[in-house]
Parts: C-alpha cells; sequence; structure tokens
C-alpha cells in the first residue's frame, strides 16, 4: 500500500535543529520538502548539502528527485504565496535565538514578524495546518508543572528571546483559530545526537562544557594549582535539573506532532520528562575533564568577589545559568515515547557529545577541513573572496553581528591581485563579485597579495598588517576601522590551511 | 648630546579590578627621572600595546629617563576578561562606535595606575592615545599626575570634563589630516578647555601616524623636558 504523498514547506533547514527535521522528514518515502534557504542559496544549499551529508543523505540527489526543493527567502519580506503552493503543512523550525536584542531588531524581526509572514503566506496558499517550533521557555519566570496550553497573557520573562517565542505563540494560535490546525512544538535545550554525540551548533549546556575545559586547560598549565580542589562557585542548586535533550529525540517527536493528521490545535512540550540535576551534570563535566572542586552556591550573578577561576569559568557560562531551574515540570504527552527504564541523557551520551564537541573544536570547524583548505598552488585570491568567504561567513561570528550593513571593497595587489566587493546586510554576507560590478563601496583595504596570505593563515594578526605592514584603508575609514575587529574574529575562526601552509592558533 | 641609552624592558602582570592584564616596562638602566602610563587606543581598533604608537612612545620616553608602563586592555592580549559576548559587542561598536565595556577598560587604566606607582615613585605623567585619552582623563582626579600628553583625543566622541579636575600642564598633540576629527573642530574644542595647555599639530599622521611615530614621540619628549616636574632639574634628552 502506498501512502499518500504529503508536502511539507520547513524553514531553519540549515539550523541545529532543522537539519535533524529535515532527515527525519525525509525517512519515509512519501514525505517531500520544500526549504526556505537564505541567500546567496547557492552557499546555503552547499551548507545544508554538508549537514545531509553526515545522514548519508545526499542533497544533489535529492534535489535531483524533487524530493527536496529549494526555495530562496529570507524571513519575514522575500516570499509570496505562490513559493507555499501545494504544500500540505509548513513546519516553521526557522528562527533567531540571540537571547537579547543588544539594539537591533532581532530576535523579534524573525521570530514575530518572521512567523507573523509564514502564517500570512500559509493563509493565502490555504494550508491546512501550520506547526511552530517554539521553546519550553516561553514560560519565562514560571515555576510548578506547566500545562500544554499557551499562555493568554505574557508571564514574567527573562529576555527578547522568550517573549519573541511567546509573542510568535499567539500569532499561531489565533492562526489556529481562524484558518486551521496549528500545532506548537516546545523542545527544551537541545544536546548531541543520543547515538553519536553530533552536533551542528554548540550552545546551551554546552557554553557551560566549554567553559569546564577552559577551566581545566587553565589547570594544565598551572602545576601548582590542585585541579581537584578549585575554587568555584556553581551559582544555583544541585538538586535542581536542567532540561536537555538529545537533538535526534527532539526532530523525531516534531516529525510526529507535525505530520499527525489529528484536527484539533495543540501545544507540546518536547522536554525531557527524567531531565539531570546540576549535580549530575557537574559530576560527568568533572569526570570528563579531570577536574574537581566546584560547589554550588547561591550567590547570584554577577559575582562581585569572583576569583581568578570564577572569571574564566563564567565568562563563557553565565548567559545559560537562567536554563538551570528548580521546581519546574512540564507536562508531556512525549514522555510516553522514552523507553521504559532509559534516560534521554545519562552520563555516557554526555560522555560521548563532549567527545563530539573536543573533536570538532566546538562547532568552531564548522566549514569541512576539505573546505578551508586552499587549492594546490597556494592562496588564490579568487578563490578566497569568491568561493571560500561565501561558505565561511554565514557559519561565522560575522553572521551574528546583526548591526553589520556594509559594502566592502578588498584590493589585493601584486602580480597575483585583483579587486572584489562584498555586501553584508545585518551581518549576512549578500554578495561578493569581482570588480567591475555595480556595487559601490563604501570603504576598501588595499593590501599585498603576501600580508593577503600571512592573515588569512593566521601567520600575522591583522592589526600588524594595518600598523606594520602593506594594509590600507580608503573611503570611509572610520567603518573600516570598525569591521577590523569583526574580520579579526573571523580570520581567528576560519583560518585557511593547505599545503606548506600551517595553519596556526591567531 | 645624544647619548645611546640602553632600555630594559621587562613583561609585567597587572593585578586589575577583577583580572590579571600585562603590561610591559620599560626604563632606562640609570636613575628614572619621571613615570610614565601610557594608554592606547581602543582594543576594537588595534588598541594594544604594541600598536605603532604606543610602542614608539613608550621607548621614546624610556629612552628619555621615563620608566613608562603600556599594558594590554582586559580581552586583548593575554589580559584576561573582555566583552563575554563577542558578537553582541561588535554589534553594538559596528552601530554606536562603542560598548558597555568600555568602562572595565577605564578601570583598567586606574589599575595600570596604581601599579604604576608601585613600581615608580618619581613624578607622574598619564599620556593616552586616541580612546587612551578619554580612559586617561577618566582617572585625572585622583592621579596626582604631573602632567598629561594627550595624542589624537576625539572630542567629538568622548566627553573630556574630566580635565577641568586638574590643572596640571596638557599637551595635545594631532595631526591635521586626522579623520576622527578635523582641525578646525579640534581648535574649538582646545579653546573650550582649561589652562595651562599646549597644542601641537603634526602635518600628515592621519589618526595612526604610521611613520610619523618618532616626529610624534619626540613632540611628546620635548613637552615633558619643558616642564619643572618636582625632584627633576630637567630631563634630559638622553637619546
Ligand atoms: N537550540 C535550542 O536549544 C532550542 C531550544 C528550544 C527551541 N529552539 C527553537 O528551535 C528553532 C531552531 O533552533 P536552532 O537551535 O536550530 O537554531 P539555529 O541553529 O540558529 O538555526 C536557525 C535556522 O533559522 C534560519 N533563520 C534564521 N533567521 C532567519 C530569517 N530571518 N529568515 C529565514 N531563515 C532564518 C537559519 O538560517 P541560516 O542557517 O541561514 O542562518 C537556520 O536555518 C528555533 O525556532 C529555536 O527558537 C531551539
Amino acid at each position: 500500500m502506498t501512502r499518500e504523498r504529503i508536502d511539507v514547506f520547513l524553514t531553519g533547514a540549515t539550523g541545529f535543529l532543522g537539519h535533524y527535521l529535515l532527515a527525519e522528514l525525509l525517512a519515509p518515502p512519501h514525505v517531500r520538502c520544500r526549504v526556505l534557504l537564505r541567500p546567496p542559496v547557492s552557499a546555503s544549499c552547499a551548507r545544508l548539502g554538508r549537514l545531509l551529508a553526515g545522514f548519508g543523505l545526499n542533497l544533489s540527489a535529492l534535489i535531483a528527485e524533487n524530493r527536496v526543493v529549494p526555495v530562496e527567502g529570507e524571513l519575514p519580506d522575500s516570499l509570496n504565496s505562490a513559493d507555499l503552493g501545494g504544500i500540505d503543512l509548513v513546519l516553521h523550525a526557522g528562527g533567531n535565538t540571540a537571547f537579547q536584542a543588544n539594539g537591533s531588531d532581532e530576535p523579534a524581526r524573525t521570530n514575530v514578524a518572521g512567523t507573523k509572514a509564514m502564517l500570512t503566506l500559509a493563509r493565502d496558499a490555504g494550508i491546512p495546518r501550520f506547526v511552530f517550533v517554539s521553546t519550553a521557555y516561553v514560560c519565562g519566570e514560571q515555576v510548578g508543572h506547566l500545562p500544554e496550553a499557551v499562555y493568554p497573557t505574557a508571564p514574567p520573562l527573562r529576555n527578547d528571546y522568550e517573549r519573541s517565542k511567546w509573542e510568535a505563540e499567539q500569532l499561531v494560535w489565533d492562526w489556529g483559530r481562524r484558518n486551521g490546525v496549528a500545532r506548537i512544538c516546545r523542545p527544551s535545550i537541545l544536546f548531541g545526537d543520543s547515538r553519536t554525540g553530533r552536533a551542528s551548533a554548540m550552545k546551551g549546556l554546552y557554553l557551560v562544557a566549554r567553559a569546564t575545559e577552559v577551566l581545566a586547560r587553565a589547570m594544565d598549565g598551572n602545576h601548582d594549582a590542585d585541579r581537584h580542589h578549585i575554587q568555584l562557585r556553581i551559582l544555583g542548586r544541585g538538586d535542581a535539573t536542567c532540561n536537555v535533550i538529545p537533538i535526534d529525540w527532539a526532530a523525531k517527536q516534531i516529525v510526529r506532532i507535525a505530520l499527525d493528521p489529528a484536527t484539533e490545535s495543540s501545544v507540546h512540550h518536547v522536554t525531557n520528562p527524567d531531565p539531570p540535576t546540576h549535580q549530575e551534570v557537574k559530576q560527568w563535566l568533572e569526570a570528563y575533564f579531570d577536574i574537581a572542586g566546584g560547589r554550588f552556591d547561591d550567590a547570584t550573578w554577577p559575582l562581585a568577589d569572583a576569583n581568578h577561576y570564577e572569571d574564566l569559568f563564567y565568562s563563557l557560562g553565565n548567559i545559560c545559568l537562567d536554563y538551570f531551574r528548580h521546581g519546574l515540570t512540564f507536562e508531556s504527552q512525549c514522555a510516553a515515547n522514552v523507553p521504559s527504564g532509559q534516560r534521554l541523557i545519562d552520563g555516557a551520551s554526555f560522555a560521548q557529545c563532549m567527545k563530539y564537541a573536543q573533536a570538532t573544536n566546538w562547532c568552531r570547524n564548522r566549514i569541512d577541513e576539505t573546505d578551508s583548505v586552499a587549492p594546490a598552488g597556494g592562496i588564490d585570491p579568487k578563490w578566497y573572496f569568491e568561493s571560500f568567504l561565501p561558505r565561511a561567513v554565514p557559519r561565522s561570528v560575522v553572521a551574528k553581528v546583526q548591526e553589520l550593513t556594509a559594502v566592502v571593497q578588498y584590493t589585493i595587489t601584486g602580480p597575483n591581485g585583483g579587486s572584489w566587493i562584498s555586501r553584508f546586510d545585518r551581518g549576512q554576507l549578500k554578495e561578493t563579485h569581482a570588480v567591475p560590478t555595480a556595487l559601490t563601496p563604501e570603504f576598501e583595504y588595499r593590501l599585498s597579495y603576501e600580508d593577503l596570505v600571512d592573515v588569512v593563515t593566521c601567520r600575522k594578526p591583522l592589526q600588524d598588517v594595518f600598523f606594520h605592514g602593506s594594509a590600507e584603508m580608503f573611503g570611509e575609514v572610520e567603518l573600516a576601522l570598525k569591521m577590523v575587529p569583526i574580520i579579526g574574529e573571523f580570520l581567528k575562526e576560519f583560518p585557511v590551511v593547505g599545503e606548506g601552509i600551517p595553519s596556526l592558533a591567531c | 648630546m645624544l647619548i645611546e641609552t640602553t632600555i630594559i624592558e621587562e613583561n609585567v602582570r597587572i593585578q586589575g579590578r577583577d583580572r590579571m592584564l600585562e603590561g610591559v616596562l620599560a626604563y632606562p638602566a640609570d636613575r628614572a627621572k619621571f613615570t610614565a602610563l601610557i594608554a592606547g587606543p581602543h582594543p576594537f581598533l588595534g588598541g594594544d600595546m604594541r600598536n605603532n604608537v604606543v610602542d614608539t612612545l613608550s621607548k621614546t620616553l624610556a629612552s628619555g629617563g621615563g620608566v613608562t608602563l603600556a599594558f594590554d586592555y582586559g580581552g586583548v592580549g593575554e589580559s584576561e576578561g573582555g566583552p563575554t559576548d563577542w558578537p553582541a559587542a561588535m554589534s553594538a561598536f559596528w552601530k554606536d562606535g562603542m560598548i558597555p565595556e568600555e568602562h572595565d577598560w577605564v578601570d583598567d587604566v586606574g589599575a595600570a595606575m596604581a601599579a604604576t606607582r608601585e613600581w615608580c615613585d618619581a613624578p607622574l605623567v598619564l599620556v593616552g592615545y586616541s580612546f587612551g585619552c578619554w580612559s586617561i582623563a577618566n582617572h585625572l582626579r585622583d592621579s596626582s599626575a604631573h602632567a598629561v600628553v594627550l595624542v589624537s583625543p576625539n572630542p567629538k566622541q568622548h566627553v573630556f570634563d574630566d580635565l577641568a579636575d586638574c590643572d596640571v600642564p596638557l599637551l595635545i598633540v594631532h595631526s591635521d589630516n586626522d579623520f576622527t576629527c578635523s582641525v578646525s573642530e579640534m581648535m574649538t574644542w582646545f579653546e573650550s578647555i582649561r589652562e595651562p595647555k599646549v597644542r601641537v599639530q603634526l602635518s600628515a599622521g592621519e589618526h595612526f601616524f604610521r611613520g610619523h611615530e618618532a616626529e610624534l614621540a619626540k613632540v611628546v619628549l620635548e613637552f615633558l623636558q619643558g616642564q619643572r616636574l618636582p625632584g627633576v632639574e630637567q630631563i634630559e634628552d638622553t637619546r
């Protein structure tokens, strides 16, 4: 018996959760996916292809078979309802996960205006079902046993991200009342794959783990200090829990909820019914990194009298303290899908995730090794600007600099030289072309080929080539200067390696 | 008379308010005549202690008889600290040209000043370059400085009200093609600030003084030579 075909429109496919959702959706042969990819679509496709390759899926083949259809667009504004024609359900997993607006209009722009735009398109295209990936933390500061229902009035919310997700839920629920079936999935904190440890983004608990690694490294180099008696106050209670869930389990639940033909709108907590306590996470981290000594403390952040170790630890980890909560449990139908006697995350799966995280340098090596290797014969500026940058920038810190909107020219002098112009819009690298092009640069960096090679391989800090080397800036020099630290961080994240070109830590 | 002076350079660690900072202490082999704390530009704009202007000032003033301390602000080089959320900080910097963490960098200047006082009790001179002008100006009230030098201050970006809190000789050095502040803006601001003060305008050099570092350092040293620092008859030019 063949099942009726289902056409899904998926947003956020290139994300940590989204590519798992796509792989899960494609598991049954009767599902086809139209995926929203941010421009330039070629770069997004290349990224998605690499992510799917991790599941043994071949994106080019899937596209050729029409099982995956890329649709170029960016929320909230660049789609029209024709893009959603013939779709049976929208699975809206695209989102911005910045906790604070920090002066930009994100995360509200993508999460609220973007969701509103998707809902309008779905309504206009007559789509009967809209599935929205929210977060369990739309509960804000509430404690107790939280129901699988929308919160009609905003609970006290702790950051701009939670607020944006709560607002989006209201829009989705309202859409359901008027237009069709609305499903809201609320995952808690996503963690690595329970089978392989695989993860494509290191957020949440990973930041705490990474902070622990930083601490362990500091102890490695300090033979006077006792690594098993570190003076570290851990803010929180040992018996409180950290609601982490494996990404593969979360994706399975969300896809099951999305494809469920029931005609009622519903809300689903995709949460861990038996989450680890802080004490357990601490023990797992201590065992993995071979350190000990931290104690739970009810001091509040920021610590007024933080010691050296606390400074090191919290320089990375304070951001997710919010999610170490006491007295919070979630009603969850998904709990029934945890095999009895098993925990979603235990010491062994946690250690596997740590291993994966370290092996991928905490996801800093986000483009494959082969992609950051210069072509044989050395670094060709054309390859660097036209091929490497479009692949690397979207995965880099630059993409998170949401205020960055600029048109930049790079001119490389000397026999291998040339000029290229890139346009950045809100941190996204929209286009790069060799000169001549219609783009008018606001500022220009001009440097020798030798300095370019030194800089992109991290042999010389960028600032050195400006203050002691050949590099010069033209046009809006103040803007050019402001971009230097941004480029500096990018170069550290994505150094080019190649034969005879050592990759040195910047 | 020009005498070759050996300068000793020593890497030092400075206890900041809540972090350790790295610094370089440079001094002549013989008795120090003054102490100079040099605060560099914004960490996002090449502000490290190896910056061309900071480095040249440090060496020149040391060869002129000073104990100089240049340091890396928190999060720069080996100094601890710095913004926790770099993308957010860079975003804010791109938008407004400043970030909230700048106040921690002002605190770093306070810590470096305290360290300087500990290492040498010769009269203190404060030298700021670019953002360093502002970070230094924030400490004038409690500094007991005997002279202040501001290289390429940017009064359009920073408020320098604290200059009124001390009446020691003040030198402002800038170039005639600094993109951060035009000559006329600089002159208007200079007119508005308290005496005693001297303004020296260099031709070319922009904001970065690339290729003009020695000329700039000479101006600063000559200014200091002209000051009557307590316990010092006259600073000799021993370069
Ligand atoms: N991570 C967690 O622990 C967690 C927990 C609970 C809920 N969630 C929710 O799960 C969803 C996915 O999170 P994630 O961790 O997978 O995030 P992620 O890795 O940052 O992925 C976000 C996805 O959304 C896309 N996107 C962002 N802004 C967009 C815009 N303006 N227009 C179109 N697409 C846009 C991104 O495209 P690019 O790849 O081109 O940037 C990416 O595909 C989000 O809605 C998030 O709120 C996440």
